[in-house]
């Protein structure tokens, strides 16, 4: 049970960096446009 | 793709033998510019056939650009006539092929563009006649607000918390039967205080925003309830955590979570019809060509100054308004007047910008130019008379009874177990009062149904700016209409001519870009007829068009009102009847609005004989003829003491001030720019038909709201009535609070379900 301790606050962490990423994604507009990228995966791109 | 005939290889149009690939040198040039940058493989791919390219445009030197760090610009449009998702990727591939520019990006959704490229080795105009020879319509767009990245911002990091609350929750909640290891149950209050510090002092930082700024105007704002939840979550939770105790904090989380949620989504979707009503609203850059001594040089029309000669051939849009000096011809006011009909001008007449010389060249003096013309003058009147301010949404409406009741409650619940039970106990339960209250459900109940009423309308082709003007959109009871360009389609069609004639007109006119010339060609291509080719075809002022077909000569000329002569040498001669034809959808749209219990009214600057020739097309028994601009407001503002709800639906410039009056104002997309600005909704389809449509929407949308503020008032009165008997724990709350929700959001999603079951 003690590894709970640890474990916690690492899994915090681990979300956190999570979370930061998200708001980095955020910043750099890849959530301004949501309706496009599922097409254009479509397309071959040469 | 073309079942009927093999057809233009870039258009698909019908062809008069089967020896020709083009119908002409435009879609010859399309097809060369494609395969020539090794993109065949658009024509195997696409989905509909191109557009056929039209005029290249010229003044593009005026549109905004921002400047890149190194020397690279770029610029935002809208182009037009995307048909499938193969356009975008021509149009990108082409761009990107040619030298000069760096990074292209359209959305096929939107149709916007965001082009950069090195101002050194190409400019915009050369970009956007790129476009133009391909067949797309690209326009100038302008400032846009910088999409909402704040909302998702503090959405993200709340629904982060709120997941890691909720797990740290449960362990606390499920040892409170298993009991815990005090160790653990503190480290876990202590995390959770770390993870609803952010919730409560950053994420719901928008509603504490709204209730003080609603207490500074003295208004009871829906944001006041939820600020004070969270306060009071938050400061108990807190309180809690350092006593040794449970707090509500997941609820706290969630709370949050959810509540930014609804309003994300209802931003997006009102973004969204916003965009698109720019979008139709963006116009293409204007030039003129000013004489210069004995030369013209072609310059911006922003350059223009007063007294300045500028030339105008016929298909031309006047830059500035003025005065002829030289030379006759037509000219379409529609954008001013609504009427189609074009007007013959001579010397001395004056002309506005934004209208269209249908015929003829002129010479005009310039009297005024950019905002001092006319066209600006009144578009900036409209905007000021539309300038409503944001109306109160129903939640609002309850939100200061909802406060004032939950406070009252909170008030007797604290004394009665004060006096009864002791401080401690009172504490407790008015937490409970004040936690259970919050409304989130109430507060999601308009957001989420609305931004799925906003949608299902937009679908269906009606753009709504806001929410509430879809909504009043359910209660309108009279449906006013425009005449031209609304009940009408607003272009000049061949109403009438025999098959060997319209052939013989076409092949004469097929080269040229008058509007008289389009409609020919565009019905002999509707009845599918091939375009036999005209020779040594000469334009001619006031006399029309002459030229060989097969052989004979023929002249086309006009033949009174309305309509168009052709003949030969030998006098025979054949008639084609034009004419602005009332819409095909336009007599079953008044129908159905007519059977829904709604009166309809064509209202319209007109002649009498001709505003009824159309009303009884259509099937509109009131006719209300010959109205200015004013006049049509006046007659809305008089309906509406009468006691009626207007929806009034126009296209001009002239239809600003009705639009602006009416309690609801819809626009057409194919009209005047400024009339789209000013409208509360922008029909995006050449078609009445999504009246209907929105109009199910809108009922469907209202009905929603009202039982989702049931279902959310049900669900506060028995939880708060619960939490001043004692009934409410943190665990009880935790459960009860998106059970609300919940209900809420399956709510909104039926909005879409019921618009499609009156779609059929």
């Amino acid at each position: 049970m003690n590894a709970v301790i640890f474990l916690l606050p690492i899994a915090l962490v681990l979300g956190g960096v999570f979370a930061l990423l998200f708001l980095r994604a955020v910043k750099k507009g890849q959530f301004d446009d949501l309706d496009d990228p599922p097409r254009r995966m479509l397309q071959e791109k040469d | 793709m073309m079942a009927t005939s093999p057809g233009c290889a870039h258009c698909g149009a019908a062809l008069e033998s089967r020896e020709e690939r083009f119908c002409c040198t435009g879609c010859e040039m399309a097809y060369a510019i494609i395969q020539g940058a090794g993109l065949g493989r658009y024509y195997e791919e696409r989905e509909a056939c191109a557009p056929r390219p039209g005029v290249t445009p010229s003044g593009w030197m005026a549109v905004p650009t921002t400047h890149c760090p190194g020397g690279a610009e770029e610029v935002r449009l809208q182009v037009d006539g995307l048909r499938c998702a193969s356009c975008v990727w021509v149009i990108e591939q082409v761009l990107e092929r040619t030298p000069g520019v760096e990074q292209v990006m359209i959305s096929y959704a939107t149709g916007r563009a965001s082009i950069r490229w090195d101002p050194r080795r190409i400019d915009l105009t050369a970009l956007a006649g790129r476009i133009a020879a391909l067949g797309y319509r690209p326009r100038a767009l302008g400032e846009e607000s910088a999409p909402d990245r704040d909302l998702m911002l503090r959405l993200g990091v709340a629904a982060f918390c709120a997941m890691n609350l909720m797990l740290l929750y449960a362990s606390l909640y499920t040892g409170w039967f298993n009991v815990m290891d005090p160790r653990f149950s503190a480290l876990f209050r202590w995390l959770s205080l770390l993870l609803a510090t952010p919730v409560a002092l950053w994420c719901a930082e928008p509603f504490f925003v709204g209730a003080i700024a609603g207490l500074r105007r003295r208004v009871l704002h829906m944001d006041l309830p939820i600020a004070l939840g969270v306060a009071i979550l938050y400061v108990h939770g807190a309180i809690a955590t350092f006593t040794g105790h449970e707090g509500y904090l997941d609820s706290l989380g969630m709370l949050v979570a959810l509540l930014l949620a609804g309003r994300m989504l209802e931003s997006r979707g009102r973004r969204r019809a916003v965009e698109a009503a720019m979008s139709l609203a963006a116009t293409a850059p204007r030039t003129a060509r000013r004489q210069a001594g004995t030369a013209l040089q072609t310059v911006n029309a922003a350059d223009l100054r007063a007294g300045d000669l500028i030339d105008v051939g016929h298909g031309e849009e006047f830059a500035a308004d003025g005065v002829i000096t030289e030379g006759a011809g037509q000219v379409r006011m529609a954008l001013l007047t609504g009427e189609a009909e074009p007007v013959a001008v001579v010397p001395g007449d004056r002309v506005v910008a934004g209208s269209i010389l249908l015929d003829g060249a002129l010479t005009v003096q310039v009297e005024a130019v950019g905002s001092e013309t006319m066209l600006s003058r009144m578009a900036a009147q409209l905007e000021q008379a539309a300038d409503r301010g944001m109306r109160p949404t129903a939640a609002d409406r309850i939100a200061p009874w909802f406060t004032g009741a939950t406070l009252v409650i909170a008030t007797l619940t604290c004394v009665g177990w004060w006096l009864t039970r002791g401080m401690d106990v009172a504490i407790t339960r008015t937490v409970a009062v004040l936690v259970v209250a919050c409304p989130c459900a109430l507060a999601l109940s308009q957001p989420l149904a609305a931004a799925a009423g906003l949608g299902a309308a937009a679908r269906r082709g009606l753009l709504f700016r806001s929410a509430d003007a879809l909504l009043d959109l359910g209660d309108v009871d009279l449906v006013a209409f425009d005449k031209t360009g609304t009940v009408t389609a607003g272009t000049m069609t061949v109403l009438e001519a025999e098959d060997g004639a319209l052939r013989i007109a076409a092949g004469l006119e097929r080269y040229s870009m008058h509007p008289i010339a389009r409609a020919i060609v565009e019905e002999a291509i509707n009845r599918d007829i091939a375009l036999p080719r005209g020779e040594d075809v000469r334009e001619e002022v006031s006399i029309g068009v002459r030229g060989r077909v097969d052989g004979v000569q023929w002249q086309l000329g006009t033949g009174g009102p309305g309509s168009l002569l052709l003949r030969d040498g030998t006098g025979r001669e054949h008639r084609i009847r034009l004419g602005d034809a009332i819409r095909p959808d336009a007599a079953g749209t008044v129908q159905q609005l007519e059977a829904q219990g709604l009166s309809v009214a064509l209202v319209t600057g007109d002649h009498v004989e001709v505003a009824e020739r159309i009303a009884v097309a259509a099937g509109i028994e009131t006719v209300v003829a010959r109205c200015g601009p004013e006049q049509k407001a006046r007659w809305i503002a008089e309906q509406q003491r009468m006691g009626h709800r207007v929806l009034f639906a126009g296209d001009g410039l002239n239809d600003g001030p009705a639009l602006a009056a009416a309690d609801v104002g819809i626009a057409m997309g194919s009209g005047a720019a400024s009339s789209v600005l000013v409208a509360d909704g922008v029909i995006a389809r050449p078609s009445l038909a999504p009246i209907l449509a929105a109009r199910r929407a809108a009922r469907a949308c209202a009905q929603i709201i009202r039982s989702n503020q049931r279902r959310s008032l049900t669900y506060n009165v028995v939880a708060v009535s619960a939490a001043a008997a004692g009934f409410v724990n943190p665990l009880v709350a935790a459960l009860l609070m998106p059970l609300s929700s919940g209900l809420v959001i399956w709510g909104a999603l039926r909005v879409e379900r019921l618009v499609k079951k009156g779609d059929a």
